[in-house]
């Protein structure tokens, strides 16, 4: 479905050059969902924005469906990839109601029908239609990222781009948001990209995953080895080991679960 | 077990606003000694405005009463500006979430240790300067003469947190408060500035008040819990308890993480009940 083929990202020129991403490849199946994991400023979140056009591809290439992307990306493009971004306080128009926005995309594409679309994307989405009327700021921030998603949705496209789509909302709204996705995918068939820095989230909604760190893959990787703590790349080791919690340098001698 | 350093009884922080009177934190007590003391909840649990209150940085028009706020027997809501002024920042300090937002930005990270250090302790500038480089040596920067010289904007996220910690920690204080230190923080770097705050807490017996909603991190670090749930203390235990919390809000927080050790799909949502909030 998604074929990223050495991609290069590089911001400025000369002394204030930045190789924000150095030939990255990697290959997502119709279907599947592929996690991108790593710190920030790993490139993580450059290669999506590459992908949908938000940052320059400087070189290399990015074929979806086995088609090259053009820049700048074409309406049918947007038909086919949607994002969904980190922060749902930042990603939703204040002023806009929740109709507004996800009517929004519609006329863009001129599709008809809208009332009918806009209450079914609501209802996809786990949300009643008394929901279509409200403004961001009478929203929980589980509430708004589901309208994010919905906004996502509602060109009925194959791949949605998550970029770090949980790490602003509550571990109990976490929850909900990642069985809503998972539940999504399987229902609409959708491809997924997700970004994450958390390895727990990574490996519950994805089936393989790319370690990235400064820049450059570090290791692709299944999330059934992440489980059972196989790493052959140090970095992905010390990313698992720092998933667990903290842990003291010299284990306490009352560590023993006994008693 | 000895006199507590933190003794807080009833505490409550009210904001009066036009639409009504919301109540932050409704009754919160607990006791603090030299450990460290974990304080988890959601947005909106009132465990920050906890934290705010003991240092009395609580905002403007909010309103804190409480049976008993007392700090090494010092009774800070009566005590004198002038005598909080000498407490906060001295003796009880504060790690703040995102050094982006908390340091000056145009002093140089050495100029803003010197400040702190000075402003609780009688010194020169250059033992001010000695003991502000010995301080970014403690937080393992590698290069504390350089670090000194630099602006907030030229360190990264990381290095910006430990120097926050370093500049919390030159008055030795009693009690450092860390309210989310390491939230804007990477999950490795995160886990080397926990290190060394866990390390300066121990070496020095500081008490520590950690403010977090993570739960599984503040049970791996912290030697108690407090589980804050609509401004009140829902549940109070041992860290290495946790497994064995009895509260469903607890245990709900517990279930609804994924982890790597096993794959539960779809995760159990916590289901709140109104009570718990009563």
């Amino acid at each position: 479905m998604l074929d990223i083929q050495n991609l290069q990202v590089v911001y400025g020129t000369g002394r204030m050059r930045v190789d924000a991403v150095k030939n990255v490849s990697f290959h997502v199946e119709p279907g599947a969902a592929y996690g991108l994991v790593g710190e920030s400023g790993s490139g993580k979140s450059t290669v999506l924005r590459a992908i949908c056009g938000l940052a320059p591809i400087t070189n290399g290439r990015v074929l979806v469906d086995g088609q090259q992307v053009t820049t700048p990306r074409g309406k049918a493009f947007y038909r086919t990839v949607q994002m969904v971004f980190q922060d749902p306080y930042a990603s939703l128009h204040p002023r806009h109601t929740v109709d507004r926005t996800l009517s929004e995309p519609l006329a863009i594409h001129g599709e008809k029908d809208g009332e009918a679309r806009i209450l079914q994307a609501l209802k996809e989405v786990g949300l009643g239609p008394s929901f279509r009327f409200r403004y961001p700021h009478q929203l929980s921030g589980g509430q708004r990222q589901r309208i994010a998603i919905a906004r996502a949705l509602i060109l009925r496209p194959k791949v949605l781009l998550l970029d770090e789509p949980t790490s602003a909302l509550d571990a109990s709204v976490q929850a909900e948001i990642l069985n809503l996705l998972d539940d999504l995918r399987r229902r609409l068939g959708l491809t997924y990209i997700l970004v994450s820095h958390d390895l727990a989230v990574v490996a519950h909604l994805c089936e393989r995953l790319l370690v990235m760190q400064h820049g450059e893959a570090v290791e692709e990787t299944t999330s059934a080895a992440l489980r059972s703590g196989v790493a052959t790349n140090d970095y992905t080791q010390s990313l698992i080991q720092a998933s667990q919690g903290f842990t003291r340098v010299a284990p306490q001698p009352a560590q023993a679960p006994a008693a | 077990m000895t006199k507590p350093l933190l003794d807080v009884e009833d505490l409550r922080v009210r904001f009066h606003l036009r639409t009504g009177t919301v109540e932050a934190v409704r009754g919160v007590s607990f006791q603090l000694g030299r450990e460290r003391l974990g304080i988890v909840g959601e947005s909106g649990s009132g465990k920050s405005q906890t934290g705010r209150a003991i240092l009395g940085l609580t905002p403007p028009p909010g309103e804190v009463t409480a049976k008993r706020l007392a700090f090494d027997g010092i009774d800070l809501l009566t005590a004198s500006k002038r005598t909080l002024r000498t407490l906060r920042g001295g003796r009880i300090s504060m790690v703040m979430q995102d050094p982006k937002y908390s340091l000056n930005p145009v002093m140089t990270i050495g100029e803003q240790i010197i400040e702190a250090y000075q402003a609780h302790a009688k010194a020169s500038k250059a033992e001010a300067r000695d003991k502000a480089l010995a301080m970014l040596e403690a937080v393992k920067m590698r290069n504390p003469g350089r670090v000194f010289s630099l602006y907030p904007h030229e360190v990264s996220g990381g290095m910006g947190q430990r120097a926050m910690i370093a500049m919390m920690l030159v008055t030795d204080p009693d009690l450092l408060i860390a309210d989310e230190p390491t939230s804007a923080l990477d999950v490795t770097v995160s886990m080397e500035v926990l290190r060394i705050l866990d390390e300066l807490v121990s070496e020095r017996g500081m008490g520590l008040i950690f403010i977090s909603h993570d739960l599984k991190l503040v049970s791996s670090f912290c030697d108690r819990v407090l589980v804050m749930y609509a401004g009140r203390v829902v549940e109070q235990l041992e860290a290495k308890n946790l497994r064995e919390a009895q509260h469903p809000y607890t245990q709900g927080l517990m279930r609804c993480l994924p982890t790597l050790a096993d794959d539960v799909r779809p995760l159990p949502t916590l289901n709140r009940d109104p009570a718990w909030a009563l």
